[in-house]
């Protein structure tokens, strides 16, 4: 498949605007512009894209539902928050093809009507804010950013807003709070944010990938697009790989693509000749899957088919030497940090999930510890404010279904098998 | 408070919101880098200069696990151990700059020279474990380079 | 119409709602504790969680919004079993102390615990640990008990609009901090406290003293510090205050209070209150009995009447007495003691102001309900803080604030510094002259109304002149409002030319059709108006120089009425100086510390030749008096009280064991021993009377006024009160050239000289503070924190100094609440000739630093 989102990054200068406008890069917007708002969203509506935060939902809809409000004015905001440990696929568009994702955004913004445009930035990614800082400055300076966009009196003003440090600001009214400066805690939806969002105002919050498929998307047509990847989950999709294999990094391949496929032909398989033994398919919120079940396709349709989900595509994968009691632990270290705190179920049971997997993991586990660990995800389960804290249940269930036994283990003997053999 | 150069840049600031309030990160930010840390001093001079409460200023600085409530050295080690860092070594690392720099999570050490935060995912699993010193990254990090990435910094 | 399943039970809404609010309604209760009907959603503690037919997953009662056809379940096994876990995981580091806490028999995660369980608790793990902060005078803070429902942040944040308060850290890490009036801007108004479903906030006034079941009555009564009237529930137990709270749904405070109201009830406790009658023997006050004290005060009142007439007799009402007792006062003084000199110190501000603006526009012009300023789309607010003075009046300044309206504030009023969309402060004293071209302005901009001769007049004949200051903004946002309120403070009153400001308000409210609202600092300015306690009217606002109403009073009441006006305040004052005064009669009141050059006034009171005092505290007044009679407070007494919108409210007896006698028993019985027939046996027997009486009041009984809803102009008549021509104008304005001018601060925490006898008003403000704008301290090289001498032409002494950002040069405020070091000593006056209220601007002031000042506020 050629590059789309990844084209051109081996190119040591691709973040500056004179490379990507030789290799085609700011055309959509003309060609844009020759269309009809209205049509921008029709043509985005059979690419068949579909969000790439996580959730895969249809964008075009998401687009006709703020497209829909009479309220003015919009703003369209870009989820770069990239939070989902594993994660790294937007990074390289950030870092490496700046304005791409412009393009993208003020096609958007166009088709949207949307004369404001934000990008919520994770604050660990310093570089990436410089790069884009000076990209939005060149784009301003060719006038593809500005009042009269082209001269063909579109205004669209973009803008850089870094976040602090923050898991939880990546979902997206969590991200809107932050981005009105309070704590990024999440709003009870509906409203929702097409409706009502940043400063009371329709707000359409899209993953940078997802913006990035938009110039392509308008240079082939969306019927062309949509023969990408498989009939209801379209287009090519970035999957990072991470862990125990040989070749660790972003692929970017057709959506659907088979995870043994990214892990072995792609990823080059496990790294020093040892067994894999589990995969996190989609970041560590998503549930485990152990080493004979990876026979799936990587799409928001087919994964949860298989027990997880395809979530930000972050492949993390373990081999052999891997204890599974310190991955869950470590995860829910994880989930207790970043709880917002908002909601009981999240801001008590995860610490007290981590409370538990910490003590098994050091040798202190206790009868009965595997039942009360899955008695509080019960109560967690489908009870918290956000999918935060469903997440983190969801990864201690995944744990105790697959790997019950190493728990069981622990417990038993007081230690670690796998930290002793190595 | 701040001297006339801040205060503008946080009126530009200002400038790209449709509310005081949004402002308040980016201000943040600015008064860590000014102070070098959130001092309940830098804090009220936020809180002064966008006309906020300063409740609300403290409150929301909290939030988030990039202000620095504390004062910092003169470099922040900001590792990360989360999942794809940790299985491919990163408490080795952790031992490491205990036992080579006496150096511990959420701690500073006597020279001033580092500070060193645990991090959660900083979106460099592909090349783990990373770091972030200040703002530049650091990958494939081993016990060798650590040590000598480190010198680089005085 | 949208109609819903609750329990088999049909529900009809007329709008959109939660479901948690519509079964509310249909008055089934859905457990929660993040939710709170005065706050906004939150949905963070998922108690209320409810079966919905044809939902696949349980859902949160307080987040759904009702839909046509929804059946709902609220109790279930299933249902159960959830909150049960939730609950679990609240308590796994609560600190399960029950038995010692105070909260315990009110907390409602006990309540929910009780009924829904966990039984066993499962948690082994360390426990997180936040150690009791009790570091705050008034609070005491215990984090471990705080469930992070954030009901007292959005109280704070979104209801008081202090924002003091926030949680802090994230995660099960958050914790509710911090509380520190001076950084933080707490208001101490404790509605936080109130919201609070745990014991993590607690006061300090009774921590640990009773716990909620050891209560022996509760009585519903009405504040009585300032003119809103706010409705708040007492305990009592051994005949002791233990707790004065607000409860939702009660009075027009609706759950909400202010730190006097919720802090400020311990005077009554007071071991200084008086507790027997005194008379001065020997140049001192002595113990004396009831009846030698009554014996004693109406012989001397009738021998001086006897020998040098009426009009040598003066009265001193209060605006903190029942209008029982202020009927009872201007009776006594026009028929046992014939003197139509009466008067109070509602005379510096509300009652001047009133009696101005009725006459030019009607009798009830200032009387509007503070719910309508909450409606308001534009508040302009002159002359004093809303959110001081009245606070509950402020907060409903800020609500319409928050919902968009324009508020304009001239002058200074801090607590709405983060409120204002514009703040104009005109050159000092200059005020008359920015509302006079205000006005002009906007009936330019207007078509003419022509229905008030005067006003029109008036109008016509401003000269244009401008104060220095562009209101073109001010013009602006006044022309767009649609519903606008105006509220005035009593600055403006308090000036030499007081009248011409409160004309320009006449006509800014005339032609902008605004409703008019008079801040109001005592609990029944009002009605110490409406009692007739004026030296020109009769009960109703009877004028009493005109015959047919004299005579109609004169029928009731069985006597003759002085025809001439009276003494106003301050002239009475100046005839016991003169000695055309001899003597005077004080009830509630301290004349020598709440009058402007008060040494003056005391001196004057000292050389009478009788002076009595009824008092609960033996005051600066009642120190110098021949008889001190103690009277009962707020809280011993039945009674009503008429508050700034003219709402009748009743006050209910909650304690009173003690010695004293109601203020009206007691002029009842001095009026009997003078020959005056009095036949009250209670306090209700009084308002029977008024009603009878006053055309006003026909038929109003307490019945009525206790179920609420009193409301002006009841079923009376009020007067057109219209006068043709404007009174004498004013001289041309003073230059003020001085370089610093002091004037009066109406402080949050303080309530003329009875908070001061308040412990908890003392903690949280502990001495006078002598305010200044950051810009003229620097100038006089001074600091927040020194010790400064201030002093004017009439004395001075030391005050520490407190730099407040929001002011701007060339003034300083100070208050008149406490001993010694009252502003209006240093202050003298001079009368507005139109309304009488003494004009206490031009005060020039030296600061001077301390030499000993700086250990305290500067290390270096
Ligand atoms: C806990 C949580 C974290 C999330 N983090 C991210 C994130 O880092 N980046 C992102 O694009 N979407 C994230 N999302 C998804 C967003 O809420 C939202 O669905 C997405 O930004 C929509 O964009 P899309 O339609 O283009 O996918 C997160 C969601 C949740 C619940
Ligand atoms: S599940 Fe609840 S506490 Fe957790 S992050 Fe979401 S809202 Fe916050
Ligand atoms: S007492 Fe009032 S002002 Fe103070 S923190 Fe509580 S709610 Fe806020
Ligand atoms: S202190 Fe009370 S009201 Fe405030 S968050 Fe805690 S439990 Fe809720
Ligand atoms: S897990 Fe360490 S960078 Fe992602």
């Amino acid at each position: 498949m050629e590059k789309i989102l990844l084209k051109n990054i081996e190119n040591p200068n691709s973040a500056d605007i004179r490379e990507y406008q030789k290799t085609g890069g700011y055309q959509s917007i003309s060609n844009a512009f020759e269309m009809q708002p209205r049509d921008v969203i029709e043509e985005v509506k059979s690419s068949g894209l579909r969000g790439r935060g996580g959730a895969g939902f249809p964008t075009a809809m998401k687009w006709n539902f703020a497209n829909a409000d009479p309220k003015f004015p919009k703003y369209l905001v870009c989820n770069a928050d990239e939070g989902e440990p594993g994660t790294f696929k937007d990074r390289p568009i950030l870092e490496k093809n700046p304005h791409l994702l412009i393009e993208g955004m003020v096609i958007s913004g166009y088709a949207l009507r949307a004369e404001y445009g934000y990008i919520y930035l994770r604050g660990e990614y310093p570089l990436a804010k410089d790069i884009l800082d000076n990209a939005i400055a060149q784009a301003r300076e060719k006038n593809y950013l500005g009042e009269n966009i082209l001269g063909k009196n579109v205004k669209f003003e973009l803008s850089v807003y870094q976040g602090a440090g923050a898991y939880i600001c990546g979902e997206e009214t969590a991200l809107i709070e932050s981005l009105e400066g309070k704590k990024g805690q999440p709003r009870s939806k509906p409203p929702f944010p097409v409706n009502v969002g940043a400063w009371e105002m329709p707000t359409i919050v899209n993953n940078v990938e997802t913006l990035s498929n938009v110039p392509y998307i308008i240079a082939i047509g969306g019927e062309a697009y949509s023969k990408i990847g498989r009939e209801d989950c379209t287009g090519p999709k970035l999957y990072c790989v991470s862990g125990h294999v040989v070749k660790p990094g972003v692929y970017e391949l057709p959506m659907g693509t088979n995870l043994r496929d990214i892990i072995y032909k792609h990823a080059g398989g496990i790294k020093n000749n040892k067994k894999l033994k589990a995969v996190l398919p989609g970041g560590i919120s998503t549930p485990v899957l152990p080493a004979d079940r990876i026979d799936c396709l990587m799409d928001f349709i087919s994964m949860p088919k298989h027990g997880s989900m395809l979530g930000s595509g972050a492949v993390i994968v373990m081999d052999e030497s891997v204890c599974m009691v310190k991955v869950a632990h470590r995860a829910l270290k994880f989930f207790e940090h970043e709880s917002c705190g908002k909601c009981v179920p999240c801001r008590e049971g995860t610490g007290w999930l981590r409370q538990i997997l910490g003590r098994i993991e050091s040798g202190k586990g206790k009868q009965g510890d595997i039942e009360l660990l899955s008695d509080i995800t019960d109560i967690m389960s489908g009870r918290t404010f956000c999918p935060l804290g469903d997440g983190a249940a969801g990864v201690v269930t995944g744990m105790l279904r697959h790997f019950r036994d190493e728990f069981e283990e622990h417990i038993k003997s007081g230690h670690c098998k796998l930290s002793i053999d190595n | 408070m701040f001297n006339e150069t801040v205060l503008k840049e946080i009126d530009g600031i200002r400038a790209k919101y449709p509310d005081a309030r949004s402002a308040l990160l980016p201000s943040l930010y600015v008064a860590q880098r000014e102070f070098g840390w959130l001092s309940p001093e830098a804090m009220t001079c936020v809180a002064k200069t966008l006309n906020l409460p300063e409740a609300m200023v403290r409150g929301t600085a909290s939030f988030y696990a990039m202000f620095r409530h504390n004062p910092v050295g003169r470099n922040v080690i900001q590792l990360c151990t989360n999942v794809s860092c940790m299985i491919l070594g990163s408490d080795r690392l952790l031992d490491l700059l205990k036992s080579r720099f006496d150096l511990e999570p959420g701690e500073t050490t006597k020279d001033g020279r580092f500070s060193l935060v645990i991090m959660e995912c900083i979106g460099a699993c592909g090349t783990a474990p990373a770091m972030l010193v200040n703002t530049d990254f650091h990958d494939n990090l081993t016990e060798q380079n650590l040590e000598e990435i480190m010198g680089k910094y005085k | 119409m949208i109609t819903i399943t609750i329990n088999g039970k049909n529900i009809k809404l007329d709008e959109p709602m939660s479901v948690l609010k519509a079964a509310g309604k249909a008055g089934i209760k859905i457990p929660t504790l993040c939710h709170h009907d005065a706050l906004e959603t939150y949905g963070g503690c998922r108690l209320c969680v409810v079966e919905v037919e044809r939902m696949p997953k349980l859902q949160n009662a307080c987040t759904l919004i009702a839909a046509d056809g929804m059946v709902i379940t609220t109790e279930s096994e299933v249902i159960s079993k959830v909150r049960r876990g939730i609950l679990e995981l609240l308590l796994i580091n609560h600190p399960l102390d029950c038995p010692y806490c105070d909260k315990a028999g009110e907390c409602e995660l006990q309540d929910l615990v009780d009924k829904y369980g966990p039984t066993v608790g499962r948690y082994t793990e360390i426990k997180r640990k936040v150690p009791a902060s009790h570091k705050d005078e008034i609070f005491v803070r215990n984090m471990d008990r705080c469930v992070v429902c954030t009901r007292c942040v959005r109280m704070c944040n979104k209801v008081q609009g202090a924002s003091a308060i926030d949680i802090i850290g994230r995660g099960n890490k958050s914790r509710m901090e911090p509380f520190s009036s001076a950084s933080f801007n707490c208001e101490y108004c404790g509605n936080c406290l109130s919201v609070c479903p745990v014991g993590a906030i607690l006061s300090r006034l009774y921590l640990h003293s009773f716990r909620p079941w050891q209560i022996d009555r509760e009585v519903e009564t009405v504040c009585s510090y300032c003119g809103v009237g706010c409705s708040v529930v007492v305990q009592v137990r051994d005949d002791s205050i233990k707790r004065v709270i607000p409860r939702f749904g009660l009075g027009l405070n609706n759950g909400l209070l202010c730190s006097r109201g919720r802090f400020g009830y311990e005077y009554i406790n007071s071991e200084e209150r008086l507790k027997e009658p005194l008379i001065r023997k020997n140049g001192k006050l002595e113990k004396s009995t009831w009846s030698e004290a009554i014996d004693f005060t109406a012989k001397k009142l009738t021998e001086i009447k006897n020998s040098h007439g009426g009009d040598a007799v003066a009265g001193i009402a209060s605006p903190r007495c029942t209008n029982e007792d202020n009927y009872v006062f201007q009776k006594f003084m026009r028929m046992a003691c014939g003197t139509n000199n009466i008067d109070s110190v509602s005379r510096m501000g509300f009652a001047s102001a009133q009696k101005y603006l009725e006459d030019l526009l009607g009798q009830g012009v200032t009387s509007n309900m503070i719910s309508g300023v909450k409606n308001a789309d534009t508040i302009l607010v002159v002359g004093g803080d809303p959110t001081a003075v009245n606070p509950i009046l402020g907060l409903a300044v800020r609500e319409a604030a928050r919902n968009g309206a324009a508020v304009a504030v001239i002058g200074e009023a801090k607590g709405l510094e983060k409120f204002k969309t514009l703040k104009v402060v005109p050159p000092v004293f200059r005020e008359a002259e920015l509302l006079e071209s205000l006005l002009s302005e906007v009936a330019e901009a207007k078509d003419p109304r022509n229905e008030r001769p005067a006003v029109d007049q008036g109008i016509s004949q401003l000269s244009g002149g401008s104060a220095g200051v562009d209101t073109g903004e001010l013009k602006k946002i006044l022309l767009d409002g649609k519903s606008i309120s105006i509220i005035l403070g009593s600055d403006l009153v308090q000036r030499a030319n007081g009248h011409r400001a409160l004309f320009a308000i006449a006509g800014l409210t005339y032609m902008l059709e605004a409703r008019l609202t008079l801040l109001s600092d005592r609990p029944n300015e009002q009605g110490l108006i409406d009692m007739g306690c004026l030296p020109d009217t009769l009960p109703g606002g009877r004028p009493v120089t005109v015959h047919d109403f004299r005579d109609k009073f004169e029928n009731e009441w069985n006597g003759t009425i002085p025809e001439n006006e009276g003494l106003s305040l301050l002239e009475i004052i100046e005839g016991a100086e003169n000695g055309n005064i001899k003597a005077l009669y004080v009830m509630g009141e301290n004349p020598a510390f709440n009058l402007p050059d008060s040494s003056s006034a005391r001196k004057a009171l000292e050389s009478l030749d009788l002076l009595v005092v009824q008092d609960i505290f033996l005051t600066e007044t009642a120190e110098i008096a021949d008889v001190v009679f103690p009277s009962s407070g707020w809280a011993e007494k039945q009674g009503t009280y008429t508050n700034l919108e003219r709402r009748i409210q009743l006050l209910n007896k909650a304690v009173g064991a003690s010695s004293s006698m109601e203020d009206w028993k007691i002029l009842k019985e001095v009026s009997i021993k003078m020959g005056y027939q009095m036949t009250y046996s209670s306090a209700e027997d009084v308002m029977d009377e008024i009603a009878t009486v006053s055309p006003l009041y026909s038929d109003l009984t307490y019945r009525e006024i206790s179920a609420g809803h009193c409301l002006w102009p009841y079923h009376g008549k009020p007067l057109r009160g219209e006068i043709n021509e404007l009174p004498a104008s004013a001289e041309a304005p003073e230059d003020y050239k001085e370089d610093l001018y002091l004037v009066i601060d109406k402080p949050l925490f303080h309530s003329g000289s009875l908070s001061r006898k308040s412990p908890a008003l003392r903690k949280i403000c502990p001495e006078p503070l002598l305010r200044i704008g950051p810009g003229h301290a620097q100038k006089l090289g001074l600091k927040d924190g020194d010790l400064v001498d201030v002093s004017t032409s009439k004395g001075g002494f030391d005050v520490t100094l407190s730099v407040d950002d929001c002011l701007g040069d060339g003034k300083v405020y100070l208050s008149n609440n406490f001993e010694d070091r009252g502003v209006l000593s240093l202050m003298g006056y001079r009368l507005d000739p139109v309304t009488k209220a003494p004009g206490i601007e031009g005060c020039a002031v030296k600061i001077q630093k301390k030499a000993d000042s700086s250990a305290g506020s500067d290390k270096s």
